[in-house]
């Protein structure tokens, strides 16, 4: 009996799987359908922001921005999370687009460059608009999809480049240096070094004596800090990190060695180096602007959605770009200070006013 | 709480009770009767004997007596009190304590520790030992058995007989948490001792007798007889009567546990064969390894070789080489004219060699498993097709060879680890016989731990393989068991072989004439 | 391995009764001195005071945590709650001192508020083990992320950055050439080593993998001691948290990131073994220290960056044959 029950079973319920599948992908073509036109009720749109972690400052102020771009909207975003976790990433956006997908739009920030093709193959066949930032593989072309409206970035060899400049300038031209490189195998440690490498050329008298990997966190930046102190002594006179985070363990293990002639830069402007370099600890950092990220990508999703921009009027080079990022040093750090978003950033004529050019 | 041992004088007056009174046990298991109304009576002062086939309800008793067995009907009296036991705590309470056939020691740590754990008294003090005053408990209590060992030696670094002393300073603890002599349940202690350690020990029992009462129990009658009192006997889950130790042998025990007279034929001498094919089935030359050098040794076709020698003579090392297990250094091996690749056991498997080795609960069976998987543990082939295992095929075989060999077992499915001692062992060969083309038998210790009855059934199987044409070599338990069952003895001493004596039936030679070339 | 496989090579070999360390402990000690050595030949920076002051204030933290992993590896249990253990404490100790989100100011108080909340993570992993029978693997695993879950709430956003003049004195000052860091750690390695050595906890942890079943049989209730266990583990955590939210000068939810396998293979490499009841403080110290040594040494030599992981990974891989060498028999299961 029982065995009889269960093949039937089986087949059942893959059925019933395949007819929820076929009305799913059904419900996707009309919502693609809808894409053209956009024409949802700016009242039905629902707004999704979706990050690593809250636990570090700079995704916490994205997811900040986002809320206030859906506050001037009348709206709420939906605050994702899933601690650097590819699955679990998939996970809640396979979730989300199980539901209502029609007016759906989502900002998201994928794990890695492995992680953004499903997300963008999910929101096609659901018909969900879809922007995501930092991280996409080379040969993903944004213009062959229509609900994946446009990928950020920023152009990470120009921010290490920035910095490297800054260091520089604040060694008077000449000295030595150390690097602390992120995460090794990931793009945004490779372009920033090539940037501090185009940076060093174009100064020669500047000279890299180390360069190790502190993987983009505080407390192993503090460690080899530490440990390159105790290797090249005062020959140090610049640390260029390729993070804020690093930056800050640096200035730790500075502390603690009783030095104070070392000039830091790092990239992202978390709120403790705007602090350190309002007292002058610190030399510079580089802004991606995080609230306006948060809010950007909703913004896009935003105005396509309720037909105020429609996706075949966007440019090919809008549809991925490199946003523009701004040095921080001493003198404009105030302005930097209160992370704030401004709302004339997100009209629907302007989304696309901080482009630097599309990505190569 | 605490008794002094100066005290002993006045409990020593006649007692008027028994120290400890079992009144018809009942236990059940599924499709066994472990115990089925078993009546015991221990004295004071008096070493108990407990007698029995394997499978006869000894374990099950013991267990009960300290708790680890919930019986399902009958009284235990303690001093003519009626007790429950629910506990190893609750026995301790009451004052009886066992010491486990399986070593129950903690190895990594002391000597000291392991004595008093779990009462540890003055030894802690909130939560904080104090070495010194533990080391001091541990020393008066080894100092009761008049043992030497050093209390603070951790345990994993003693010999097997000192950690028997342990385990009996350890059960002595349980003085302190009564006022009366306790009983002592020694089970097996002998069966991993050698023999001047079996002497120490029974100094100890006797001297155990002077302040507790003792049960002991040993598969090996002549010890029974020698150090107890009297003698229980068990068979089939009741007590079938008692003697006294005085004035009685071995065959009057071993008639009252299989209800008959023990075989007179015990190594069935009858089917050792007379005349010899002269194929010489294994050929070892000039064989060196670790504990051993230059060992030359020749066993034909359906040929028994016992190796004997004392401890450290490199005769386990040997047979462990021949199966791959123990790497070899120089020498040539053949079997059946063919070099024996000697470097991994399973080409040695491959090569036709079956070994049943020493230690079966650890190296010669996967406990948990069912009979029937551990009987076809080697022989992949004879139940699979593909690498699927085909049920039909694997139980049909499997259930021939249970009924052949008379395997005790509720069914071919029940977990190795549930079977008596004697039956284990008999999977274990079979294991081998199922196989079918094995060539060579190396057999280490195979009747360690088993009674008389099972140990008779395993000398038929060796037997029986001898002559479907297998090459044997043994490893006794005994000097009588080489002797009763090899056609010919190699004597080793100092890893070398020193003298091959001829063994034919009606012509064996005497333990003493082995023991002269063994030293 | 249990031990009886053993007692067949014992009885054989007899050896004498003996109660200091063993030849089989000596590996990692030796493999330590040779690191140091070749390390000190090809390099100057190395050999230097100051690089051995750094290498002892970078192995602090992590001698802590190990002396945390070391009690509940002993009894045969596995321990990963170490990453949202330490995240919770520091982001608590953080929020309780003197810092940039609030008006707190509690000084020594703050530290022990964090470290007993600490304590009270490892306790529900011990309960979790011994009340719903769970492994050790899972219930630390979820307990990890528990902490890390409280860690993110109590971080809403904003870093707590610490102005607690005694907090940021511990990575700073120094006595006797060291920071006040390494000083603590030492202290927790010789407390650590007493509490094994000199208490019932600790011995016992020994006992339960060593033998448990053992313990139950004589009459002892093994199930208090893990938890107690577990909660000492979780104590040493807390305080390696507020030793890292000292270093940094921050509470950081990811303080522990990494320490809880780097602890494991520190206390692996110093011979203190997965399967329990052999090792202990001392061993898993001398552990820390190497997997330090290892780590600096290569920076100092000068290995690209690129290569120093693949380096590292082989060298402890090594390390611990080589400790295991002695021990090795022939026809070994290894799980």
């Amino acid at each position: 009996m029982k065995f009889t029950s269960r093949p039937a079973a089986v087949l059942a319920g893959l059925s019933l799987a395949a007819m929820a599948l076929a009305g799913c992908s059904e419900e996707g073509g009309g919502g693609s359908a809808a894409a053209a036109s956009g024409s949802c009720d700016p009242a039905d749109v629902k707004l999704v922001g979706q990050v690593h972690n809250e636990s570090n400052p700079y995704e916490a102020s994205w997811l900040d921005g986002g809320d206030a771009f859906a506050e001037s909207v009348d709206l709420t975003q939906e605050r994702l999370t899933y601690d650097g976790d590819s699955t679990r990433q998939q996970e809640q956006i396979s979730q989300l687009l199980a539901g209502d997908t029609d007016c759906l739009v989502m900002n998201i920030l994928p794990n890695g460059d492995s992680d953004t093709a499903p997300i963008v193959e999910g929101a096609q066949e659901a018909g969900a608009y879809l922007v995501t930032q930092w991280n996409k593989p080379a040969d993903l072309d944004v213009t062959e999809y229509d609900q994946w409206l446009s990928h950020i970035t920023y152009n990470g060899i120009e921010s290490g480049k920035q910095i490297g400049d800054a260091l520089a300038e604040a060694i008077g031209g000449s000295g030595g240096i150390i690097a602390l490189q992120g995460i090794l195998d990931t793009g945004a440690a490779k372009d920033r070094f090539a940037g501090l490498e185009e940076s060093l050329a174009a100064n020669p008298d500047v000279e890299l004596l180390d360069d190790q990997t502190a993987n983009f966190s505080r407390a192993e930046a503090l460690e080899v800090t530490k440990t390159l102190l105790t290797k090249h002594g005062d020959d140090i006179k610049g640390i260029w990190a390729a993070n804020d985070d690093m930056a800050l363990g640096a200035l730790e293990a500075l502390q603690q060695a009783g030095r104070t002639d070392v000039a830091v830069v790092g990239i992202d402007a978390v709120p403790d180096a705007l602090t350190a370099i309002e007292d002058g600890t610190m030399t510079a950092t580089v802004s991606s602007d995080g609230p306006w990220q948060g809010g950007i990508g909703l913004a896009i999703g935003y105005c396509v959605a309720t037909g105020e921009l429609s996706v075949d009027d966007i440019a090919d080079e809008d549809r991925a770009w490199y946003a523009e990022q701004f040095l921080i040093e001493q003198d404009n750090v105030a302005d930097f200070s209160a992370p704030a978003t401004d709302e004339s950033d997100f009209d629907c004529d302007n989304v696309f006013s901080r482009s630097q050019g599309p990505i190569s | 709480m605490t008794t002094d041992l100066i005290k002993e004088a006045d409990v020593k007056a006649p007692a008027p009770v028994h120290a400890l009174e079992v009144r018809g046990l009942v236990k059940h298991y599924p499709g066994v009767k472990a115990l089925d109304g078993v009546d015991l009576v221990v004295r004071q002062h008096e070493v108990l004997g407990l007698a029995g086939e394997n499978g006869a309800g000894k374990s099950t008793l013991l267990k009960a007596l300290v708790g680890l067995v919930r019986p399902d009907a009958g009284e235990i009296w303690v001093r003519g009190e009626k007790v429950r036991i629910k506990s190893v705590v609750d026995a301790a309470e009451h004052g009886i304590g066992m010491v486990f056939q399986e070593q129950s020691l903690v190895p990594n740590l002391t000597a000291a520790e392991n004595i008093v754990l779990g009462s540890e008294g003055r030894g802690v003090r909130r939560g904080v030992y104090r070495w010194d005053a533990m080391r001091r408990l541990a020393q008066e209590q080894l100092d009761k058995i008049g043992s030497h060992i050093d209390p603070l030696a951790r345990t994993d670094t003693l010999s097997f007989a000192d950690r028997q002393m342990v385990e009996i300073a350890k059960v002595l603890r349980i003085e302190q948490r009564t006022s009366h002599p306790p009983v002592i349940i020694l089970d097996e202690p002998t069966s991993v001792l050698e023999s001047k350690e079996i002497e120490t020990l029974f100094t100890q029992v006797r001297r155990l007798r002077e302040f507790a009462s003792v049960i002991f129990v040993s598969h090996r009658l002549d010890e029974v007889l020698d150090v107890c009192d009297r003698v229980c006997v068990l068979r089939g889950g009741e007590s079938v009567g008692e003697v006294a130790a005085a004035g009685a042998a071995p065959g009057d025990l071993h008639r009252m546990m299989i209800g008959s007279t023990g075989s007179e034929d015990h190594y069935h001498d009858t089917a050792q064969r007379s005349e010899k094919t002269l194929r010489p089935m294994l050929q070892v030359r000039g064989l060196s390894g670790p504990t051993f050098r230059d060992v030359d040794l020749d066993v034909h076709a359906g040929e028994v070789v016992a190796i004997v020698g004392v401890h450290g003579s490199g005769r386990e090392d040997v047979c462990r080489a021949l199966f791959g297990a123990v790497p070899t250094t120089a020498g040539e091996v053949t079997l059946d004219g063919e070099k024996l690749d000697l470097s991994s056991t399973r080409a040695a498997c491959a090569a036709g060699v079956g070994y049943v080795p020493a230690e079966r609960k650890i190296e010669g069976m996967v406990g948990p498993m069912s009979v029937a998987d551990n009987m076809t543990l080697t022989k992949q082939k004879a139940r699979c097709t593909g690498p699927l295992v085909m049920p039909q095929k694997q139980a049909s075989l499997v259930d021939a060879w249970i009924t052949r060999l008379s395997i005790r077992t509720p069914n071919r499915g029940t977990a190795i680890q549930r079977l008596s001692g004697g039956n284990q062992q008999k999977v274990v060969l079979a294991r081998w016989l199922v196989a079918g083309d094995i060539r060579l038998l190396l057999l280490d210790h195979p009747t360690r731990g088993l009674d008389i009855g099972a140990r008779s059934e395993v000398y038929r199987l060796m037997r029986e393989l001898a002559d479907s044409g297998v090459a044997t070599v043994l490893l006794a338990d005994s000097l009588e068991e080489a002797i009763g069952m090899a056609d010919r003895i190699l004597v080793m001493s100092d890893g070398r072989a020193t003298k091959e004596v001829a063994c034919p039936s009606g012509g064996k030679p005497t333990p003493l004439d082995l023991v002269k070339e063994m030293v | 391995m249990t031990s009886p496989a053993e007692d067949v090579d014992v009885v054989a070999a007899r050896p004498r009764p003996r109660r200091g360390v063993s030849f089989r402990d000596a590996g990692p000690p030796v493999a330590l001195v040779v690191m140091f050595g070749v390390f000190s030949a090809l390099s100057a920076d190395f050999r230097t005071i100051g690089n051995v002051q750094n290498i002892m204030d970078t192995a602090a933290v992590l001698a802590v945590v190990t002396c945390g992993i070391t009690f509940v590896l002993l009894m045969g249990s596995i321990d990963l709650s170490a990453p949202g253990v330490m995240g919770a404490s520091a982001l608590a100790v953080a929020l309780l001192v003197a810092n940039n989100r609030n008006d707190n100011d509690l000084g020594i108080i703050g530290v022990l508020v964090a470290i007993l909340l600490a304590a009270a993570l490892g306790c529900l992993s011990g309960l979790a083990l011994v009340l719903l029978k769970v492994p050790s693997f899972m219930t630390t695993l979820g307990v990890s992320a528990i902490g890390l879950g409280v860690a993110t709430l109590m971080f809403a956003g904003v870093q707590p950055n610490i102005t607690d003049a005694m907090i940021e004195s511990w990575a700073v000052d120094r006595f006797l050439g060291f920071s006040y860091l390494t000083w603590i750690a030492a202290t927790c390695v010789l407390l650590g080593w007493s509490i094994q050595r000199y208490t019932r906890l600790g011995r016992y942890a020994f006992a339960i993998g060593g033998a448990e079943e053992v313990l139950s049989l004589s009459g002892v209730k093994v199930a208090p001691y893990k938890v107690a266990a577990f909660t000492l583990a979780g104590s040493f955590y807390g305080l390696a948290g507020v030793m890292v939210t000292s270093q940094l000068g921050a509470g950081l939810v990811q303080a522990g990131k990494g320490y809880d396998f780097a602890a494991i293979t520190a206390a692996v490499v110093g011979g203190t073994l997965l399967t329990g009841g052999r090792g202990g403080i001392l061993h898993s110290t001398v552990g820390v220290l190497l997997v330090t040594v290892l780590t600096n040494g290569l920076v100092q030599v000068g290995v690209s960056p690129y290569w120093q992981g693949g380096v590292q990974g082989l060298i402890v891989v090594a390390a611990v044959a080589a400790a295991v060498l002695p021990q090795r028999r022939r026809n070994q299961v290894t799980k």
